[in-house]
């Protein structure tokens, strides 16, 4: 089956400066794809270029088997949706008006939405949990109501790939597990792909089938959660030391922060020998 | 020639005659200063008159029972102050004037809108615009109303008499070899004089003086020093506002005695709209200001 | 509840109805309001066909007022939806047709044509018809190539350019001395007593299909509200819509300006007291300006032509007295 998303060695550069070098991977379909990495690592760039909003220096990108090139405007946004991080809201708008937009590459000439359209549109708002917002102007929703409502817009796209950019980092610990588990829930009912690019590396870990380590516009790893989140591959991207356990909720890896002062160690002990999985806590006091 | 080819010359010769016969009797197309063909009505009785200075002339041919219309400022003689308004002569009223259902409308070339005039003429009314530029453009003007007004001997009798009067003064001026230089003052704030190409140079002229804001502008600005340095024999101080703001103008020029103006006390004010017109009352402004220059030679004359 | 009673179409035809109804309540007005004298009896009966009392108000009201009143009709229309389209564009609400500049060369254009002695009509529109278009020519060349999906950089560049354009206005206008300075005064003021039937008509012209295209567009300029990446990701081809926008409403500003002169806060105000009324959608908006834009600049007129005991008013003057309160209030009104 053809992958969702190949990318073949794509270069961006923005001005004269390289932002992705060389990336190439492939997305299986109905995948939960998740990218990681630190700031101005490209993930953004990626998914941009994914989306078709940005075009790549040089390299290929086939979407569904099809080069990026092949679709037109209006064709792609049938088959992908990008679920910004942010929404202008400079405009009255109301949030089942902002969920019908996400239509717009189905619409006709006019963009005249349909009972069929509306119909859409009120299912992606129940599935998302919103119907009951629908008549609320968008400046008057909390971050997370506002992400579902940008979710559900891009449900109405039908599309076979979403994307979305950070779609949990400005919200709080509720809205962040009910994002990811509307996702996952729309992956499973619709099969449909998702690559999403996140910073919360514990989050990535726990839903995503495969994860894209990135750093400065390179790949560092592709596969599944526990062969990306090593320590080595997460200190050399990340240039920080960072513990690799086992969550306690299943088999997911878990990736802990180390403050400096977990750093001072025994005299023969070297960093690179702490095991991967360690069952115990570190030591909590000075070394011993 | 063939005999058929003949005929068809002769008549085409007939034609061109009686034609131009017609006109001639019709008095009715004419080419006005502006050089457009008018269709003026045999006799019109309903005109209106789109600058102040077109309603002067009129009442001057005392043919003002065809007058139905007038601008803003139409306001000599006395009887033009309750004559029907339309509008001012930069901005006229469409409406108002075709209200009044005119037969003939005359402008003048300064001022009237060229827009305005060709929606008349698109609404099959006359415009016939003069333009009366300095004394010789204004008899013409006074010589052409006349015409079409049915006023010929009045316009004669007019432009007879204001020809007499320049001849007068002018033969006057010629014996004298003085020649004061006069600063003709419109503007206040700012200083503003007359130039080459307005009436009152004109006048200026004509009365035996030197146009000390003689140029291409038509409307020079001066600065303070600038005046002085031209050192002015004789003010002329023409204002629509009269007395308060012409006392405050006298007294700033008294502040450089050294002026010849000031040492002899020849700063005088006079009436704007007397100089600015182009009407017959133009030589009683040049009456005025020959008197003003040269008052040694002029005490006798009214 | 989403599934709205009343579906996008029939909320389209309601306003725009109801709009049609209002612009032709002021139509009735403008034609029955003058300084001939009041005629709306008259233009009862002569709608109807009847015989009519004085026939020279009969002549005035439809050789005089109406083109006149379809002139401000299609002005309104056109000012209107094109600050619209420029709020929709640079997703500013604040954006007004001139933004861009092409005021000022319009403005240069005119002044220029009225010195050296053109007519109103063709010479005076057409010299102002082609500043602005340089002036647009000189926006494009500055924020050139990509830049130019750049709101940030159109903008910009069109402060710059109409900031130029009124320091060279001052210019010429600081050199005239003489008569002709009323007719720049009365040009930079919007007059809209000039304009005869050839005039309505070529506009008409321009301004028609003009409204079309926005028409056809109005979806997209939503789209365009939700950002540029957004709209491009929701099938937008960004760069030929906003070239065509840009395209056709300057094209339709320009000629308005070229032939009336600069009318302002029309393009300001309608978009945002129709917005506060109707919603923020474009395909029910840009009906609504239209009708409503041309409606409000008929009663601008009217109000322009009897304010004054004698004489008009320029009609400019009038859209400012009433649009820049009125925006305050739209303002204060929208402040959350």
């Amino acid at each position: 089956m053809k992958s969702a998303v190949n990318a073949n060695q794509l270069n961006f550069t923005y001005e004269t400066e390289p932002v992705l070098r060389d990336v190439s991977f492939a997305v299986p379909r109905s995948n939960f794809f998740i990218i990681i990495g630190p700031n101005g690592s490209g993930k953004t760039t990626l998914i941009k270029a994914i989306a078709g909003t940005l075009k790549a220096r040089s390299g290929q990108l086939h979407i569904l088997g099809k080069p990026i090139q092949n679709f037109s405007h209006r064709t792609l946004a049938k088959h992908i949706a990008l679920v910004p991080q942010m929404v202008p809201l400079e405009f009255p708008f109301r949030v089942s008006e902002f969920v019908l937009m996400g239509r717009a590459p189905h619409l006709g000439i006019l963009g005249l939405e349909q009972a069929g359209d509306i119909e859409i549109a009120r299912q992606a708002m129940t599935f998302t949990g919103i119907e009951h917002l629908a008549g609320r102007q968008m400046y008057r929703l909390s971050g997370g109501e506002r992400q579902c409502v940008l979710i559900a817009r891009a449900i109405c796209q039908e599309p076979q790939i979403i994307l979305l950019d950070e779609p949990t980092a400005s919200l709080d610990l509720a809205h962040q597990v009910q994002v990811m588990d509307l996702m996952e829930k729309f992956k499973e009912e619709k099969g449909v792909t998702i690559i999403m690019v996140s910073h919360d590396i514990n989050l990535a870990a726990i839903y995503g089938d495969q994860l894209l380590l990135l750093k400065e516009g390179q790949i560092v790893k592709l596969g599944r959660p526990d062969e990306v989140l090593s320590f080595q591959n997460l200190e050399h991207a990340y240039g920080c030391k960072l513990l690799v356990d086992k969550s306690p909720l299943g088999e997911s890896p878990r990736v802990t922060l180390v403050p400096r002062k977990f750093l001072k160690l025994r005299a023969n002990m070297e960093p690179s020998m702490i095991p991967t999985s360690v069952k115990k806590k570190p030591p909590t006091g000075p070394d011993h | 020639m063939q005999p058929r080819k003949r005929i068809f010359f002769v008549c085409v010769v007939l034609m061109a005659i009686s034609l131009t016969a017609l006109n001639v009797a019709d008095a009715g197309i004419v080419k006005d200063s502006l050089g457009r063909t008018v269709h003026l009505p045999p006799d019109p009785q309903r005109i209106v008159a789109f600058a102040p200075s077109i309603t002067e002339i009129i009442f001057a041919l005392e043919q003002q029972q065809r007058l139905k219309g007038v601008t803003i400022y139409s306001d000599y003689p006395e009887a033009a102050k309750s004559l029907p308004r339309v509008g001012s002569y930069v901005r006229l009223d469409l409406e108002r004037i075709v209200a009044l259902r005119p037969d003939l409308c005359i402008a003048t070339k300064d001022g009237n809108p060229k827009a305005l005039i060709e929606r008349l003429e698109s609404m099959d009314i006359p415009v016939f615009v003069t333009d009366p530029r300095n004394l010789e453009s204004v008899m013409q003007t006074i010589g052409d109303l006349g015409a079409i007004l049915h006023a010929t001997d009045r316009a004669n009798a007019l432009v007879g008499n204001m020809r007499l009067r320049i001849q007068q003064i002018k033969s006057l001026i010629a014996e004298s070899n003085d020649k004061p230089r006069v600063f003709f003052q419109i503007g206040i704030t700012p200083i503003v004089s007359v130039g080459t190409d307005t009436f009152i140079h004109e006048l200026i002229v004509y009365a035996g003086g030197i146009n000390l804001g003689e140029g291409k502008a038509s409307y020079p600005r001066f600065s303070r020093e600038q005046v002085l340095g031209l050192k002015p024999d004789v003010f002329i101080i023409s204002s629509m506002a009269r007395g308060v703001a012409f006392d405050k103008v006298r007294k700033e020029w008294y502040r450089w005695p050294h002026l010849p103006a000031v040492r002899n006390n020849r700063i005088f004010l006079v009436d704007s709209d007397l100089f600015n017109r182009p009407t017959p009352r133009l030589v009683d402004s040049l009456e005025t200001l020959a008197k003003l220059i040269h008052p040694e030679i002029f005490e006798e004359i009214r | 509840m989403i599934a709205e009673k009343t579906t996008i179409l029939k909320r389209i035809l309601t306003i725009s109805i109801g709009m049609l109804l209002v612009l032709i309540a002021a139509a009735v007005l403008g034609i029955s309001v003058g300084s001939a004298g009041g005629g709306f009896e008259t233009v009862i009966r002569s709608i109807f066909g009847k015989t009519v009392v004085d026939s020279s108000l009969e002549d005035i009201i439809w050789r005089i007022r109406m083109p006149r009143v379809v002139l401000a009709a299609l002005v309104g229309a056109a000012l209107s939806s094109g600050g619209l389209v420029f709020q929709a564009l640079l997703r500013n609400p604040l954006a007004e047709p001139y933004i861009l500049g092409i005021s000022g060369g319009a403005a240069i254009g005119a002044i220029s044509g009225i010195l050296i002695g053109l007519s109103q009509f063709p010479g005076v529109s057409v010299s102002s018809f082609i500043g602005s278009m340089m002036t647009l020519a000189l926006l494009l060349m500055i924020s050139s190539g990509r830049t130019i999906l750049r709101k940030e950089s159109l903008l910009l560049s069109g402060v710059m350019v109409n900031a130029f354009c009124s320091a060279v206005i001052m210019f010429l206008i600081s050199m005239t001395q003489d008569a002709r300075i009323h007719n720049i005064i009365f040009w930079l003021m919007g007059d809209l007593s000039l304009a005869g039937f050839k005039q309505v008509i070529l506009l008409a012209a321009i301004v028609i299909p003009g409204i079309a295209v926005i028409f056809w567009l109005s979806h997209v300029m939503n789209l365009l509200l939700l950002g540029q990446e957004t709209a491009k990701s929701l099938g937008v081809n960004l760069k030929v819509v906003t070239v065509i926008l840009l395209g056709t409403t300057s094209l339709m500003v320009s000629a308005t300006v070229s032939q009336c002169g600069l009318l302002g806060f029309v393009g300001l105000v309608i978009p945002h007291l129709l917005r506060f009324v109707v919603g923020p959608d474009h395909r029910v908006l840009v009906p609504a300006c239209v009708l409503g834009g041309g409606a409000y600049m008929i009663v601008c007129d009217v109000l322009a032509r009897t304010l004054p005991r004698q004489g008009e008013m320029p009609a400019g003057v009038i859209t400012a007295i009433i649009g820049a309160p009125l925006f305050i209030f739209l303002l204060k009104k929208s402040v959350r």
